[in-house]
């Protein structure tokens, strides 16, 4: 007890080494305790309470938080970089991709060749069937010629008709 | 030397990686708290003091890469922030009434009983170098060599502070068991 008087003595005229504030810290922190000495076990207790006090909120989250920003910005250009290089590639690709085909008495007719001769026999069948379908029509010209003769011939007979009803 | 020009003689520097950042400042984020906390006696004061702190660190933080002791280099930063701030608001004359130190009436005492909280409030109530100084040698177990930088004074006149301050606490202490027993035996 002694040597813990003379230690007190010393550390409150701020004399004392750190490992001798530890040795009364670790004194006043176990039970044997003089009790002349009780009435500093508190101030030595308070020490230890208070190194123990944290921060009321976390504030390590000032540093995350920028970084947070950071890397919100890497995605955002990451991820446009994704989205318009999958762009560049869909562009690229489609007019290789794309199908062009024709289905000819259903089959599916990929050969553009093919299918423009194909396309062309049917424009030429087409226009030969209008050409026959109009052949009719030259016959009913040829009649309607034919026939004119006889309207002058009702032209001559009504204007005869005429002048006999005057006389 | 004030922390800026301290920074200013740093010329060649590398830039500091964020988790060596994390490693050498915000891990001592609870320390600089209790060490502001303890300068400003305001829990959201000294909340709003470290924060600044660490964000005027991290903005130069390509010139810490020199510091040699980082953890005094940010105790002072710390010190010389919150004295900056209790000279911008000045309040450092008198007390906040939220740590004003009052002699507990009989009543007051079943309510404040507990001893702890009386002594944090003697502590508060020195002088602000003399409960910096305490605090950093009796809660931080800080060397005197690093107090006197921190508080840019010498080693001789920390030790002078610090046993001032033990003083001044052992008296309350003193004063507060004679009171009770006082009270006790009326």
């Amino acid at each position: 007890m002694e040597m813990m008087n003379e230690l007190l003595e010393k550390y409150f005229r701020g004399e004392t080494s750190l490992a001798e504030e530890k040795e009364l810290k670790k004194y006043f922190s176990e039970g044997n305790v003089a009790a002349v000495h009780e009435i500093y076990r508190t101030l030595f207790e308070e020490f230890r309470q208070e190194l123990n006090e944290t921060a009321k909120t976390p504030l390590k989250k000032v540093i995350p938080v920028q970084r947070k920003i950071k890397q919100i910005w890497i995605q955002t250009f990451a991820y446009t970089s994704i989205a318009a290089t999958i762009l560049l590639l869909v562009w690229i690709q489609f007019p290789q991709t794309k199908e062009n085909f024709a289905v000819i008495g259903g089959n599916k007719i990929e050969n553009p060749e093919y299918v423009q001769r194909y396309t062309e026999k049917k424009l030429s069948k087409v226009n030969n069937i209008l050409a026959r379908s109009m052949e009719p029509m030259k016959s009913f010209n040829k009649v309607r010629q034919d026939v004119e003769p006889l309207q002058n011939v009702r032209n001559k007979m009504n204007a005869i008709q005429n002048k006999l009803i005057i006389k | 030397m004030s922390d800026v020009r301290y920074l200013t003689l740093l010329r060649h520097y590398k830039c500091m990686e964020s988790t060596q950042f994390n490693s050498q400042i915000l891990n001592h984020s609870d320390k600089l708290f209790r060490f502001a906390k303890s300068i400003l006696r305001n829990v959201d004061a000294a909340q709003d003091a470290v924060q600044e702190l660490i964000l005027k660190l991290w903005e130069k933080r390509n010139m810490l890469d020199e510091v040699e002791n980082m953890q005094a280099f940010t105790m002072r930063s710390m010190r010389n922030l919150c004295l900056d701030t209790i000279r911008q608001n000045r309040e450092e004359v008198e007390l906040a009434v939220e740590f004003e130190y009052i002699e507990p009436n009989p009543y007051q005492q079943t309510e404040r009983s507990d001893l702890a909280n009386r002594i944090r409030r003697m502590i508060d109530n020195l002088p602000e170098l003399q409960r910096t100084i305490i605090r950093m040698r009796d809660v931080e177990e800080m060397e005197i060599s690093e107090i006197a930088y921190i508080t840019s004074l010498t080693e001789n006149a920390v030790s002078v502070n610090l046993s001032r301050a033990r003083q001044k606490i052992r008296e309350k202490i003193l004063n507060e068991q004679k009171r009770v027993e006082e009270t006790i035996w009326k």
